[in-house]
């Protein structure tokens, strides 16, 4: 997934679905990715319209399919 | 009854398609400055020039208060006064509140109601305030997570997250509330570091007031020194201590203009913390050094200490006045090293001392408090990994700065 | 109770007089701090908790709000939501009411959603959940009265009878 990019979230991995639900991150969300840091830094997201901020590993535990 | 996490977040889509409707939302100035705030290409330069900003507004108000003000106020008025009215010239009394009679600066002086007083109000009085204006705009504009989102990579490396900026800078006005900020971070080995890291390392508002007034120009190679001490450590640390070091998951608010009450109103709970804390402190803190003197006791410290002091950090054998009232406030061991007769060099390693050597009481209470919170163990373990983080930062971090002198050729 | 950063404190703070720390920052709270207000010609205590995006929490600040949660089990809770995040705040609002809590609504930042052009049907939101909700501006001011006149109204709802009025869970 790109910057800019937006997806429908489609699985996130089991124990992390807990820690994110509260956030508004679930599965079937529409998110864009809006920013990410170099040298594996974390990215910020958009949800409906709130920003979060999750790191790399994280990130690798939502998989999204990507809308083109 | 509970319901399943997916179960509620669709119960919550069928309320909301019901209860919300969504105008068109038009794209603001403030998205536009949200987006290079973040963006790593500008949102470095920014952070940076942010920081800096921070750091020349800090210095030319609080310099504009005191050396305009304070400085020609208690030097030319207060302490020529005081020396002609108070009672008993040489007699104790008049030693520990007025301090040397021939003084002609309130630095050298050195009692209770000179030094105490000069350096609370005159000094670090206007740095609290500059810090906390600069601050408070800075935490409610809601800067912060953003600024914590461009620097989690670097946090990272040494176990912590982005998040972590914000107790550091709280730290660098007080390290009582940056300590008990800490909690917002996620894991046990995360607040641990950050908290004992940071009651080490990092100088607060009122050391830094005073370090500004009297080594202006070396603060920042002081400043450089203790943060590059700071990402050793940390890098340490985190190989030693047991536990996971999660990654950063944080909530990023919208901007918002700060509101000019909120402002007031917390930089006026800060200032007011400061006076009915730091003040009585400055004060006592004089008071007990000047008996610990009349005593006799420090200048048999001063003897023992010696071979420490002298040899392995290259410093005169009287800082052990200065690192005792650090116990008490950093601000004044700053102030009290100001009047001891030593070269730059050693001065500056001296100020590096007394940042490192020990928190003040009051940071190293909130240790103890923040280490309770995690039941009894925790007390031990803030305790004692504390204790031994500090003595082993000291001596090497501490000696270190002496090397560096040796090999400069300057000592 | 309230997600992070949603002006739990700046309630607190109106409702008691007190003066907590206000910032906008998630995790500027991150212990509970007590006060009091007048209700009915009575003081009652209420009790300002770090913010928690649910009651599994992730950090220590977060645990202080569960456990003060759950230490209190005769409290009637006063969730507040950011009007521009609603979905997000009635996540936690759900679970307090899963728990069984009388819980009330302040529908916080409500000039910012206006801004945003997010309109909230609170009659009918009030309907569904069978709890009291009130708009508020709380850096205003605006609201808090009703907020404070409607406390009482606050009655723990059954959430199989919420899930029946907003037409089920899947």
């Amino acid at each position: 997934m790109g910057c800019g990019e937006e997806g429908l979230v489609k699985s996130i991995e089991g124990n992390l679905q807990n820690k994110v639900a509260g956030m508004g991150v679930r599965v079937g969300k529409k998110i864009k990715m809006a920013t990410k840091q170099p040298i594996r830094g974390p990215l910020v997201v958009t949800v409906d319209n709130y920003s979060i901020s999750l790191g790399m590993g994280i990130a690798n535990k939502i998989i999204v399919e990507v809308e083109r | 009854m509970k319901l399943a996490i997916d179960e509620r977040w669709n119960l919550i889509d069928k309320i909301a398609k019901q209860v919300v409707k969504y105008g068109t939302y038009r794209s603001t100035l403030k998205d536009a400055i949200e987006e290079i705030t973040v963006k790593p290409l500008t949102g470095i330069p920014i952070a940076i020039a942010v920081l800096y900003g921070f750091w020349a507004f800090f210095g030319a108000f609080a310099g504009f208060f005191t050396d305009g003000f304070f400085v020609k106020f208690f030097d030319n008025h207060w302490l020529p006064w005081l020396q002609g009215v108070f009672p008993g010239k040489g007699g104790w009394l008049y030693y520990i509140l007025v301090g040397d009679p021939t003084a002609s600066n309130c630095f050298e002086a050195f009692g209770a109601l000179t030094s105490g007083l000069f350096v609370a109000i005159g000094v670090v009085l206007p740095a609290i305030i500059a810090f906390y204006l600069f601050l408070t705009i800075l935490e409610d504009s809601g800067y912060l997570p953003r600024l914590a989102v461009l620097i989690d990579t670097v946090l990272h490396k040494i176990g912590l997250h982005g998040f972590a900026i914000v107790p550091m800078i709280l730290s660098l006005g007080c390290n009582v509330p940056a300590v008990a900020a800490t909690r917002a971070l996620e894991t046990k080995k995360q607040r641990f570091m950050m908290a004992v890291l940071l009651a080490i390392f990092i100088p607060c508002g009122a050391q830094l007031g005073i370090m500004l007034e009297i080594i202006p120009q070396y603060v920042g190679f002081v400043m450089i020194y203790l943060f590059a001490g700071f990402f050793i450590f940390g890098f340490i640390l985190n190989k030693l201590i047991p536990g996971k070091s999660p990654e950063i998951l944080l909530d990023v608010p919208p901007y918002q203009m700060p509101i000019g009450r909120n402002v007031r109103g917390k930089l006026w709970i800060r200032v007011k913390g400061f006076f009915t804390v730091a003040i009585p402190f400055v004060l006592l803190g004089v008071i007990i050094v000047n008996i610990m003197y009349l005593t006799g006791f420090l200048g048999w410290l001063a003897n023992v200490l010696e071979p420490v002091l002298c040899g392995w950090f290259g410093v005169p054998k009287e800082t052990v006045g200065p690192l005792i009232a650090a116990f008490l406030r950093k601000d004044l061991a700053v102030a009290q090293l100001s009047t001891i007769n030593m070269t730059i060099y050693q001065l500056v390693t001296s100020v590096i001392l007394v940042s490192l050597y020990f928190p003040c009481v009051a940071t190293f209470a909130m240790l103890i408090r923040e280490g309770k919170e995690e039941g009894w163990r925790g007390v031990l373990q803030y305790l004692f990994g504390s204790l031994a983080t500090l003595t082993a930062v000291v001596f090497l971090w501490g000696g270190l700065i002496h090397l560096v002198w040796i090999i400069l050729g300057v000592v | 109770m309230g997600d992070p950063n949603v002006g739990k404190s700046v309630v607190f703070n109106r409702l008691t007089g007190a003066k907590v720390m206000e910032s906008n920052y998630p995790g500027t709270t991150v212990d509970y701090t007590r006060g009091y207000m007048r209700l009915d010609g009575k003081d009652v205590e209420i009790i300002d908790v770090p913010g928690t995006f649910s009651l599994e929490p992730k950090d220590k600040a977060e645990e202080v709000a569960v456990k003060m949660l759950r230490e209190n089990r005769d409290s009637i809770i006063i969730c507040v939501i950011d009007s521009t995040k609603l979905e997000r705040g009635l996540y936690l609002a759900l679970e307090i009411i899963e728990e069984g809590y009388p819980i009330i609504i302040a529908l916080n930042m409500w000039d910012i959603a206006k801004d945003k052009s997010i309109q909230i049907d609170v009659k009918k939101l009030e309907k569904v959940l069978g709890v009291p909700v009130v708009p508020t501006i709380a850096v205003s001011g605006e609201g808090i009265k009703e907020l404070v006149s409607r406390i009482k109204e606050a009655s723990p709802p059954d959430i199989k009878r919420v899930v029946e009025r907003a037409g089920g869970v899947k």
